[in-house]
């Protein structure tokens, strides 16, 4: 926020087994800078500055070791050189930034398809289904950030909160390297204290406004009359800022108009004709759709079959079930009616693949029954198994024989 | 074809015959109600390989024939005639109406391309129409509209010793009713008819004052199919295929744990307070000695509660419940008072269902054997 030095920081160590933290805010830590440093290990520990060494040039990132001395994002590079002379300049590769982005956002995706990037840095991630697979959200934000970690060599922070703002100042609160989590019963003594820049959309002109109020900390915005708040802001703005002084922030998840849907897909080495062969790949591709579903805590309405001949035309099928699941059993018996509808006479196939659409949340309403019973708890035993000791230790017999391979592409697009 | 008949049985008969005529139909001549006229009777029907109905009236026939008639328009002109006898004729591919000084000019479609009614003999059993009526229209509110799954769109008909049960279910409730059925000298135990509700529906409000009814199930290689017939009018529906759940064993046999409510104050409550409710959110009821509570935590604009008397034998109850599946079972079970039952459940995952049967007094269980079976949503909080 103001310094980004990480001076201030605040994390939370202990494991916390709060469960009304389900937002979660992931931040990446002076990403351009990080991403930098992977090219150059011998300058890590050492203040760095992203941008052209010209005179008339801005500064695009900077290693917190070079923030320390004053040196921030966008400040013109003859002032950060000032500040800052002994820093290291490298110059910004923008396609490695896009692909890092890619990757730490499919490792998002594979926590929960509710994901929202808000740039190519951050996103916020609703964990509130995830939670019964995954545990807490202390559990999910340390085990995301190892995992970001390990994938990347890149560091993280995590906010938890149970609204997106909270969320956010949260992880700003966190870095580097670090990761917060605020109860909802705990919002408030967290949010009062922060500076007033703290709320969302204050700077500069609204800043100096609520400062001659005599309102220095989110706490005085709270607790001053509605009425001074509108005389000083405007009444649309002093209604946010009052509702998100006290930790009220209505925003949902917003996911982009074609990412609510889970698929996997494969590309063969060479094209295939053997339905055996075929329905067993869907029976792969069905199972691990079903078991990110799982995850994820939703569910699927439509499952839709991809198909890309030899000659590189390209059909999909989709089948909308009367009742959404999750269960790779159900969707890979859709998908192989599917398939067997639109084989088109056993042409040969360059490319299958499975998806679950119309995702939505917990069922809504219980059944009396279900006819997936048992296969649910199959299918849930499989997934505790997998996350103990790693995914694919059991298949369906039909998959044993095979080692899993790595050819499955897909995500959340 | 030449023939002469009264007005008011005529239009009532065109009614019948067009009733359960789908509104759209992928061939024109399936629209249309096929007129025989032939010694001093003319039958109308109609068929669009589904559903088919026929009814025979009396009328003065001159000189029998066939004609096939748009049945919508038919309808439409058979109600709206002034009060005098109606006389038809047929002239190289056209009818002619007449009726006191109105008259009217139809085409004629070719009869030849009309499909043959199916024709059912062997009678399966008979049972009450009134009761029947009622008993359909009690038990169709729980058939699933989703045509993703067919065999819950039905009613299931089971016939049992000298009764007849109807079911249905959309997974989320179950509603069943007995009814009083005999097969004669025949035994039909055990034979089933799954049948669209929305069919069986039309089927029980026509025959609702026909006295009894005569139904015919047949279950042969070629065709699945139920006939009922009353007063010269019989209708036909062709089966759904498959089997249908095995709700039947979903009901608890004995439940302690139930509360009696007047019904009508339940229903009031329950649509004043699910006004605040977001769509598909569901109320809770909290059952206690000092009656039921009905709260919706609606949004963050509004919330709304409201108490009632509820006379409660066993213990303290919390259920949530979706309100259009509650009015359902509550407007069918036709009686002053409900009494609703709550099983218990060894899933901590799902409650346990609750039971809504009829009660003529707050002491007194209702002489029907209507029970409608409801899955509570999980309790949230």
């Amino acid at each position: 926020m103001s310094k980004q030095d990480g001076s201030g920081r605040q994390v939370t160590v202990d494991p916390s087994d709060d469960l009304t933290a389900t937002i979660l805010h992931v931040d990446m830590d002076a990403f351009f800078a990080s991403v930098e440093l992977l090219e150059h290990p011998e300058l890590v520990g050492k203040p760095v500055i992203v941008g052209h060494r010209s005179s008339r040039s801005v500064v695009t990132a900077a290693t917190y070791e070079a923030r320390k001395y004053g040196v921030n994002s966008a400040m013109p590079m003859s002032i950060a050189l000032r500040r800052c002379p002994q820093a290291i300049v490298l110059e910004p590769h923008f396609e490695r930034y896009t692909h890092f982005s890619k990757r730490v956002m499919g490792l998002l995706g594979e926590v929960t398809p509710l994901v929202e990037p808000l740039s190519i840095d951050e996103a916020f991630l609703d964990v509130a289904g995830a939670r019964r697979l995954l545990g807490t959200p202390w559990q999910i934000g340390t085990r995301l950030r190892e995992r970001v970690f390990a994938d990347t060599g890149l560091h993280c922070s995590v906010g938890a909160a149970s609204t997106k703002f909270v969320a956010k100042l949260a992880s700003s609160r966190a870095k580097p390297d670090g990761l917060l989590v605020v109860p909802r019963a705990e919002t408030l003594a967290f949010l009062h204290p922060q500076p007033v820049t703290a709320l969302w959309g204050v700077g500069g002109k609204s800043e100096e406004q609520l400062q001659r109020l005599g309102l220095r900390t989110v706490g005085d915005v709270a607790h001053v009359p509605i009425d001074a708040l509108r005389r000083a802001l405007g009444p649309a703005n002093a209604a946010r800022l009052h509702e998100l002084a006290w930790g009220r922030d209505a925003r949902v998840i917003e996911l982009g108009r074609d990412e609510k849907s889970v698929g996997h897909e494969t590309t063969f080495e060479t094209d295939v004709t053997d339905a055996v062969v075929l329905h067993r790949e869907l029976l792969r591709l069905s199972d691990a759709v079903g078991a990110r579903l799982r995850r994820a805590g939703v569910q699927a309405r439509t499952v839709s079959l991809k198909l890309r001949f030899e000659d590189f035309t390209t059909i999909s099928r989709s089948r909308t079930l009367g009742e959404p699941t999750d269960l790779g059993k159900r969707i890979y018996e859709e998908a192989r009616a599917l398939y067997d509808a639109a084989s088109q006479g056993g042409r040969a196939v360059r490319l299958i693949g499975v998806r679950g659409e119309g995702l939505s949340g917990a069922v809504a309403s219980l059944g009396l029954w279900d006819d997936d019973e048992q296969w649910r708890e199959v299918e849930g035993a499989v997934d505790a198994i997998g996350s103990r000791f790693g995914a694919g230790i059991v298949r369906p017999a039909a998959l044993l024989g095979e080692t899993p391979r790595r050819r499955i592409s897909g995500g959340d697009d | 074809m030449k023939f002469h008949v009264n007005r008011d049985v005529f239009s009532e008969a065109v009614s019948f015959a067009v009733k359960l005529l789908p509104q759209r139909t992928t061939q024109p001549i399936l629209s249309g109600v096929l007129l025989d006229a032939s010694d001093g009777a003319l039958i109308l029907s109609s068929f669009d390989y589904e559903v088919s109905s026929r009814t025979e009236i009396s009328a003065e026939v001159d000189e029998p024939g066939t004609a096939l008639v748009s049945g919508r328009l038919l309808a439409d002109i058979a109600s709206r005639l002034p009060n005098a006898p109606v006389m038809f004729s047929t002239d190289d591919g056209k009818i002619a109406v007449s009726c006191g000084s109105a008259k009217f000019t139809l085409l004629s479609m070719p009869v030849e391309e009309y499909p043959t009614l199916p024709h059912v003999e062997d009678r399966t059993g008979v049972l009450p129409a009134e009761d029947f009526a009622a008993a359909v229209s009690q038990v169709a509110v729980a058939a699933s509209r989703d045509d993703v799954t067919p065999v819950i769109t039905g009613v299931q008909l089971e016939v049992g010793d000298n009764s007849l049960s109807l079911v249905a279910t959309d997974r989320y409730r179950v509603a069943v009713r007995e009814i009083d059925w005999d097969s004669g000298s025949g035994s039909a135990q055990g034979t089933t008819a799954l049948i669209p509700a929305r069919t069986l529906s039309e089927i029980g409000k026509t025959f609702a004052h026909s006295g009894t009814i005569a139904v015919s199930i047949v279950h042969s290689d070629d065709r699945e199919l139920i006939a009922f017939s009353a007063d010269k009018k019989t209708v036909t529906s062709l089966l759904i295929k498959g089997n249908f759940p095995p709700v039947k064993r979903l009901f608890p046999e004995v439940v302690d744990n139930y509360a009696v409510i007047n019904t009508a104050e339940l229903i009031e409550a329950t649509r004043r307070v699910s006004l605040v409710l977001e769509r598909e959110a569901a109320l809770r009821f909290s059952f206690s000695i000092d009656g039921l509570t009905l709260e919706a935590a609606g949004s963050e604009q509004a919330q709304a509660s409201e108490t009632i008397d509820a006379h409660l034998h066993g213990d303290d109850t919390v259920v949530s419940l979706k309100p259009s599946f509650l009015l359902d079972g509550l407007g069918a079970v036709h009686s002053e008072f409900v009494r609703i039952s709550f099983t218990k459940t060894e899933n901590p995952n799902k409650p346990g269902p609750v039971l809504i049967t009829s009660q003529s007094s707050k002491e007194q269980p209702g002489a029907d054997n209507y029970k409608y079976l409801l899955q509570p949503n999980l309790l949230l909080r």
